[in-house]
């Protein structure tokens, strides 16, 4: 038995002991821990630990195997995502007990908080107290037993699971129903009471999903595709894509999903010129090779940084809306040009982690498919706040989608329309957000960087809370961002331009004195090199794509992601749909596309006079429309608008 | 974006009040590194106030003095002390006429911090110990107050942004609030139809010019909390204080943490447990999580 005293260690090098003590099969007594935060998170060895007091916040989270008892209170988000392994409280616990478990044994003795069990997959949670405001919120499955009273609204828009009340219910949430209990089910329960010596005698009442919501009433029909290219013209009036909308919306009632990226002209890169003549960009033989491109994302804190052969990276897109074949074909990609991949929302299969060298692990609110061992094998952690398309909205992944396979990954039902949670259970604040990025940190010994994905919003609010919550670095998507699925409406209208969205970044920084202390990487319709030197020279460290690598790989941009029937393989999990598309064959698509890219940069970069990508700086542009001039402040030169030859694709 | 913390000595003073503040707020500074403050409630003094400002540095803060000096006089306040501390300026007077108007003159001539029989807030940028050098807070020793670090996102990191917040116009009453109060505008302009007015933006202040025009008007306290969590809109857990009272209000939604530990001597509420063992090192604390919608309130005894 090793005894750590917090008195003494701080959590992070009590933690490394304890992942230490585990990794030898040692036993860990905590000492002192005085609520302190993250106790044991991370750990992934059969041990046990004992804390002699109370724990702060996310204690045993991220964790698989171990068993954990605390003699006196936890704070919020006991066990949060735990795989197998126990918890057991002798006190209350705060908020969130149970958040996202995919598997493990809790045991509060005393009351739990909040929202008990949110996005909870598998596993039990259990209370012999009183539950508190909503428990169960959106579970997806596994099993919460109380065995005081329920507290108001339980059950509210759970999808899966059991919720078994021994006291009072006194309020059903949405979308929750009260049912049968079985015998065999009562057995069950008893048989884990006894293993955790909880005596209790009564009865239950059980609460499942009432099958309301789970699926949109009235599907879309499919209509002919009308490609982007048609309806994005210049008319916006009663185009072939708007008669469309007022038909279908006539026929199913409600807002319409769609994929693809919005259709409305904005400001963006385009109304960008370079002020210098760069006639002569390109016509330096072997430029890539005499332009320094290197870049490194993510280190500035110490963790161990993105290695990018140029400051570029894949834009982060779901296995789920893309197939695996895609996914596959666009980390073979990033791995030849030397990049990093994103695994968007719900998880890492295999396959993506085997073909990208980079690949950034995102967590989302729904916390489908995360977990500790694929953030170990990840090599960078990101948190999902929102994204450009449409900002301050879940992801949607029709039922088509989800197939057994995505649903096993994501530890969700089956054939459902899902519509992940637009919000974190853990993150209502920035000062929450701190604890959970503390908590990413922890649980992975401070290796990974660790990033924000923000679809711009309030740009200049969150950025700042950005770089005061220590992310390494920010992915910052503006409203040119496409979605795989989104509410029509929000992509076209809701959102702020990518423009606009580093101009407010960089300001906010600037006026808080922090620039140096976060890194951007900027996304949202970046198209090809000459939009990303530009974004460069606005200030952005790096940028993403995301359309652009999938148009690159096949796509034909007939907006019809959503559906599940993509004709080219790409946004569809039907196998005869993906055995369509040849992820070798796309992978150098997409590479050869990106190559393209690295050659404009590097054209660009050596016509403006530098001999880095670092060199590249504002006083290069000149905005070419007023709207421009105004988001960016940059000198309104029109006479730009004509741009000279020269500056087509050469590859080697 | 904050960590808030409350502390009430129910049976008598001096069991250093500002101690426990510094070392429940240094326990959770994680939840706001840019700014400390507190609300301090000493001896009554009976017909005399004491009030704060803010008056910045060299000229500028000469210049502020004689501003507050001439207004004071202009408003019949005998001045009894005056003491510059760090960027703060710091006067009793003897003062018995209308307490609001009164404010809001002074308002008009430096940044009141606080006015009070009792209560003094002492805040700034940086953390709990920081603010403890600059303004010794330490040796505090009253019956009651709160705390507050404040994570600045909408408003920049300034003093007179960090808070606590005074009940601009109402003497004694001041609170620390995480979250955000969403129906701002709207109970804003309701009380300023009223004749109240509003030094800044912030939300806390709204709450703080609420519940102490209600007290005014002769409502308790607990009367007060209880329609609060009925008025405000958006996500909030908030603690009060008065001369006599602490009490705290949490929403309905229960997005924002809040605990608190309770023994025949004294009641402690804070954003995070980590706070209250501060106070009782090694010790394992029984505490309790305020349900969401929930209200309460303690007085001391003396």
């Amino acid at each position: 038995m090793v005894t750590l005293d917090l008195a003494k260690l701080d959590v992070r090098a009590a933690n490394e002991r304890i992942r230490a003590a585990g990794a030898a099969g040692e036993d860990v007594e905590v000492v002192n821990p005085d609520a302190r935060h993250h106790i044991g998170v991370g750990l992934i060895h059969p041990i046990n630990v004992h804390v002699r007091g109370s724990a702060g916040y996310f204690c045993a989270g991220l964790s698989d195997q171990a068993s954990f008892e605390v003699e006196n209170n936890v704070g919020w988000g006991l066990g949060d995502n735990m795989y197998s392994g126990s918890v057991v409280v002798g006190g209350n616990a705060g908020a969130i007990p149970g958040v996202a478990i995919r598997g493990a044994e809790i045991v509060v003795r005393g009351n739990m908080g909040s929202r008990a069990g949110q996005v909870m997959k598998a596993g039990t949670l259990c209370c012999a107290g009183n539950a508190n405001f909503m428990a169960g919120y959106m579970m997806y499955g596994g099993r919460i037993v109380i065995l005081g009273d329920s507290g108001e609204r339980v059950g509210e828009d759970m999808t899966g699971g059991e919720i078994f009340v021994a006291g009072k219910v006194s309020e059903l949430g949405s979308d929750a129903q009260l049912t049968d209990t079985a015998a065999e089910e009562i057995d069950e329960i008893r048989e884990f009471l006894d293993r955790y010596g909880v005596s209790f005698k009564g009865g239950f009442q059980k609460i499942v999903n009432a099958g309301k919501k789970l699926r949109y009433a009235t599907s879309e029909r499919q209509m002919r595709s009308i490609p982007f290219f048609t309806f994005s013209g210049n008319s916006s009036y009663w185009n072939p894509k708007v008669q469309e909308d007022l038909y279908i919306k006539s026929q199913i009632g409600r807002y319409r999903i769609r994929g693809y990226g919005g259709a409305r002209p904005l400001p963006h890169l385009s109304d960008l010129a370079f002020k210098k003549d760069l006639s002569d960009a390109g016509r330096v033989v072997d430029v890539v090779s005499k332009i320094d491109m290197y870049t490194e994302i993510g280190g500035i804190n110490g963790a161990n940084p993105l290695q990018l052969s140029m400051p570029v990276m894949i834009a982060p897109m779901s296995y789920g809306a893309l197939s695996a074949s895609t996914k596959r074909a666009v980390g073979l990609a990033s791995s030849l040009a030397g990049i990093a991949e994103n695994t968007g929302e719900g998880g890492m299969s295999n396959a993506q982690r085997d073909a990208a060298t980079q690949l950034i692990f995102q967590m989302l609110g729904g916390r489908l498919g995360w977990n500790i061992h694929d953030m170990n094998r990840a090599d960078g952690l990101e948190i999902y706040i929102s994204q450009g398309a449409k900002p301050g909205l879940g992801g949607q992944l029709m039922a088509k989608k989800v197939t057994p396979e995505l649903a096993r990954i994501r530890g969700i039902p089956a054939g459902i329309d899902l519509r992940s949670p637009s919000r974190h259970p853990d993150i209502l604040g920035a000062d929450d957000l701190v604890i959970k990025v503390e908590e990413l940190r922890e649980a992975t010994g401070y290796r990974l960087p660790v990033s924000v994905k923000l679809g711009a919003g309030r740009v200049r609010d969150d950025i700042k809370i950005a770089v005061k919550d220590g992310f390494d670095f920010i992915e910052l998507d503006g409203m040119q961002g496409s979605t795989g699925a989104g509410s029509a409406e929000v992509i076209d209208y809701v959102g702020t331009p990518t423009l606009s969205a580093i101009i407010e970044a960089l300001d906010a920084l600037e006026s808080i004195g922090r620039r140096q202390d976060i890194q951007i990487v900027l996304m949202g319709g970046i198209r090809d090199g000459v939009d990303a030197v530009k974004a460069l020279a606005l200030g952005a460290d790096a940028v993403a794509f995301g359309t652009s690598a999938i148009i690159a790989g096949g796509c034909i941009a007939c907006m019809q992601c959503h559906v599940g029937q993509c004709v080219t393989g790409i946004a569809t999990q039907d196998p005869e749909h993906e055995a369509r598309y040849d992820p070798e064959a796309e992978a150098k698509n997409i590479h050869r596309f990106l190559e393209g890219v690295r050659w404009q940069i590097a054209a660009l970069t050596e016509a403006l006079g530098y001999s880095s990508v670092r060199g590249l700086n504002r006083d290069d542009l000149v905005a070419v429309t007023p709207e421009a001039a105004s988001i960016t402040g940059l000198e309104y030169a029109p006479q730009y608008r004509v741009r000279g030859a020269g500056l087509e694709v050469r590859t080697a | 974006m904050c960590g808030i913390a409350g502390i009430m000595f129910k049976n008598a003073s001096g069991r250093g009040t500002g101690k426990a503040l510094i070392d429940m707020l240094d326990g959770c500074q994680h939840r706001g590194p840019d700014s400390t403050g507190f609300a301090l409630y000493g001896a009554v003094s009976e017909e005399q106030l004491r009030l704060r400002f803010f008056i910045g540095e060299g000229d500028q803060a000469n210049s502020a003095v004689e501003r507050v000096k001439t207004e004071l006089a202009k408003q019949g306040a005998e001045l009894l002390e005056d003491e510059v501390i760090g960027n703060n300026y710091r006067v009793t007077v003897r003062f018995t006429g209308d307490l609001q108007q009164f404010a809001y003159a002074m308002e008009h001539n430096a940044k009141v911090i606080s006015i009070g029989t009792s209560l003094e807030i002492v805040k700034d940028v940086g953390g709990a110990h920081d603010v403890d050098d600059r303004y010794h807070v330490a040796g505090f020793e009253g019956t009651h107050g709160l705390g507050h670090v404040r994570l600045a996102t909408e408003s920049d990191v300034k003093p007179e942004a960090s808070h606590p917040f005074w009940a601009t116009g109402f003497e004694d009453v001041a609170i620390v609030h995480n979250g955000q109060i969403t129906n701002y505008w709207k109970m804003r302009r309701r009380l300023e139809q009223r004749g109240f007015q509003f030094t800044t933006d912030n939300d806390s202040e709204l709450i703080a010019v609420y519940l102490a025009d209600k007290l005014a008007q002769g409502v308790a306290l607990r009367e007060a909390l209880k329609t609060s969590i009925e008025d405000m809109d958006g996500t909030f857990s908030f603690l009060v204080s008065t001369r006599d009272e602490i009490g705290y209000a949490k929403d309905r939604l229960a997005a924002k943490p809040m605990i608190m530990y309770e023994t025949d001597e004294l009641v402690a509420i804070a954003s995070e447990e980590v706070s209250l063992n501060r106070l009782f090192p090694g010790q394992a604390l029984n505490t309790k999580e305020p349900p969401p919608g929930t209200y309460d309130t303690w007085s001391r005894s003396i």
